[in-house]
């Protein structure tokens, strides 16, 4: 039986912001939602349903400031694509359309078995002690992005054809289905786009906005199909912390997706590695002896 | 991508066709009045497997639309990575 307030709102913010900045972070924020309650000891089990439906609507939130953030580049793509279709073809300078094509296949493995493994993978890997150890597993392929990086020449002044000049169908299916390790908690869909992006030959910067906009439609059409649950019985208690909670995710979303841009003009991901390295494995060692 | 090969597009129209009917028995028979050798399949199950479905429309349309660039006239662009 649920009780009464499983979810405070003072937790309902913490968890927002706290989903708002990992989820676009290259550090897993299943990972952190399902170990930060039981580092603070919070009576939230990560299992329960009404935890994953509260969970969908920061996503949401995440989603929708994702795409705010990159309208333009959306209006370009769907043009670029309503194009193709209606030429039925890409033509070699409508580096739109191909862009769009290109997130289209990207978005195929990570769509397909998230649809069909997301339920089976998070009964399996749901818990604090596991998510630990795959954050220390998403460090590891972060450094490891690092070693395999391809440097290729920059092709264009523009991002979004510089990214679509660079990127071949075959490589942005290798992006997507590095992506849908993220299945995993504790393994970081932003990183795992980003690593598969920096060893295709991909900037930072460019290996960066291309997984935000991979990220753009799984995580808004994941979270669109559980909505309905939290308008249902699922959301009963939890509807306020929810909005709430969506709210702080939105912010810090934003707040992150500027910074993050900015960031990978000049940075790489070894910060984010030595993190998922060092905090996983303290809460490893953690969760083991309590 | 752009192979024109008429036995490619008749085979992404095919499966194409094939995993949209998929979705459609996905979405109207509960698991355990799928065919054995459908995934999802579970004997007595009343459960609806609607993102199985969704995954298969999905892929459908997605081979349909690929059959529809491979009818084009020609001047469509391969993929070049530098």
């Amino acid at each position: 039986m649920i009780a009464a307030a499983p979810i405070t709102y003072f937790q309902a913010i913490v968890l927002g912001l706290l989903q708002g900045v990992t989820e676009l972070f290259p550090i897993s924020s299943l990972g952190h939602s399902v170990i930060f309650p039981s580092l603070f000891g919070w009576d939230i089990h990560q299992n329960d349903k009404y935890f994953l439906t509260f969970l969908v609507a920061t996503h949401l939130a995440t989603a929708i400031v994702l795409f705010v953030f990159f309208r333009r580049d959306w209006i370009r793509i769907f043009r670029g694509m309503g194009r193709s279709l209606r030429d039925r073809g890409i033509a070699p300078d409508d580096y739109d359309a191909k862009l769009g094509w290109l997130l289209v296949v990207g978005t195929i493995p990570a769509g397909v078995l998230g649809l069909t493994l997301e339920h089976a993978l998070r009964g399996l890997f749901a818990s604090p002690q596991s998510a630990s150890f795959f954050l220390m597993v998403n460090g590891l392929l972060l450094f490891g992005a690092e070693a395999l990086r391809r440097r290729a020449p920059q092709t264009d002044d523009d991002d979004d054809r510089r990214i679509a000049k660079q990127v071949s169908f075959p490589e942005s299916f290798f992006v997507g289905a590095a992506q849908a390790l993220a299945l995993i908690p504790g393994i970081s869909r932003t990183g795992a786009a980003m690593g598969g992006g920096l060893v295709v030959g991909l900037s930072h910067k460019d290996a960066a906005r291309l997984a935000f906009l991979l990220a753009t439609p799984i995580i808004g059409a994941a979270a669109l199909l559980k909505i309905p649950e939290l308008a249902g019985s699922e959301g009963t208690g939890i509807r306020g912390q929810a909005l709430v909670a969506s709210l702080c995710a939105a912010l810090a979303a934003y707040a992150s997706v500027r910074f993050l841009m900015r960031y990978f003009e000049t940075r790489t991901l070894i910060p984010f590695a030595i993190w998922c390295l060092a905090f996983g494995g303290a809460c490893s060692i953690y969760f083991a002896v309590t | 991508m752009n192979t024109r090969h008429p036995v490619v597009i008749a085979l992404a129209v095919i499966f194409g066709v094939a995993l949209i009917v998929l979705a459609v028995v996905y979405w109207a028979e509960p698991a355990g009045s799928l065919p054995a050798l459908i995934p999802g399949h579970e004997a007595g199950s009343g459960h609806h497997h609607v993102k199985h479905g969704i995954a298969a429309f999905l892929l459908g349309v997605a081979l349909l639309i690929f059959a529809w660039f491979q009818t084009g006239k020609g001047k469509a662009d391969q993929p070049t990575p530098t």
